[in-house]
């Protein structure tokens, strides 16, 4: 097999898009996506020495990407207070009864194919935008860089019964966004 | 005898917050029993299982680089020409 070369000149036409769609889902500011890919590549360019040929260009790219996006949530950690407030409260209720309001709908779904659904995860892309700050952040860093609830206490001062609970609600608001933008369409 | 009544006893809203914590974090003996009793007789909660199982899994392919979602969105112009310029300087 030939070993990997690094080919620049085709990166923004290869890699930029791709490259910015991966970032806009981690980072709710289209700004700082802008921004983190722009660094990916400068980085890159700088650091092209590096690149052993053990992974193919783009594996690189996007681990530089990764680096960097990583580095920025740590940075936002002082602007961002991740830990719990007041104002989190949960989208979901019980009655007098003991039952859960809204009743959960049934989804007809199984969860081992939900991931080949694009047009549900596009709708969970757009619910996502609608969580706080701190939520998107949190549900972000568990579910989508599937950090462990430690290194995400650690890293970001949280207690971990707290992040249980935010992560908690954050699932509960997204799963009644799903719903009412998906289920109740039919 | 107090034990297994306790199993019995537990309403959605004590159970469903387990749901999520399991996901989070391995639960202790007792909560593990009280969670699998109640899912299997109680629909409602096992479809709020089955629902934030169904999202964690949409959450990782939307994660993934070859993620087809989005794709009307592109990089500005203007900021692929920089580093387009950046590069053909460099090389």
């Amino acid at each position: 097999m030939n070993q990997e070369s690094l080919e620049p000149e085709k990166w923004v036409e290869n890699y930029a898009d791709m490259l910015y769609r991966y970032c806009l889902i981690r980072v709710k500011d289209p700004d700082i996506a802008e921004e983190l890919v722009q660094s990916t590549f400068f980085a890159a360019l700088k650091s092209q020495h590096t690149f052993a040929g053990k992974s193919t260009e783009k594996t690189w790219l996007f681990g530089i990407l990764k680096h960097k996006t990583m580095d920025y949530f740590r940075g936002a950690r002082k602007n961002i207070n991740l830990d719990i407030s007041d104002s989190d409260t949960d989208s979901i209720n019980f009655d007098s009864t003991g039952h859960m309001v809204p009743t959960p709908s049934n989804w007809n779904l199984n969860p081992e194919n939900a991931a080949e659904n694009n047009e549900l995860a596009q709708v969970l892309k757009d619910c996502l935008n609608g969580l706080s700050e701190k939520f998107h952040r949190l549900f972000v860093l568990k579910e989508i860089e599937g950090l462990s609830s430690e290194e995400i206490c650690k890293e970001f001062n949280v207690k971990p019964t707290n992040l249980w609970v935010m992560l908690h609600r954050a699932r509960n608001q997204l799963k009644l966004c799903i719903e009412s933008n998906w289920f109740s369409k039919e | 005898m107090k034990f297994l009544m306790s199993l019995f006893k537990m309403t959605c809203e004590d159970v469903y917050p387990l749901i999520s914590e399991e996901m989070d974090r391995p639960l202790s003996f007792g909560a593990r029993m009280r969670l699998k009793m109640h899912l299997a007789i109680c629909h409602l909660c096992e479809a709020y299982r089955k629902q934030l199982e169904t999202l964690r899994r949409l959450a990782q392919s939307l994660g993934e680089e070859d993620s087809k979602v989005n794709e009307e969105a592109v990089l500005n112009p203007d900021i692929k020409e920089k580093i387009q310029k950046a590069i053909k300087e460099k090389v």
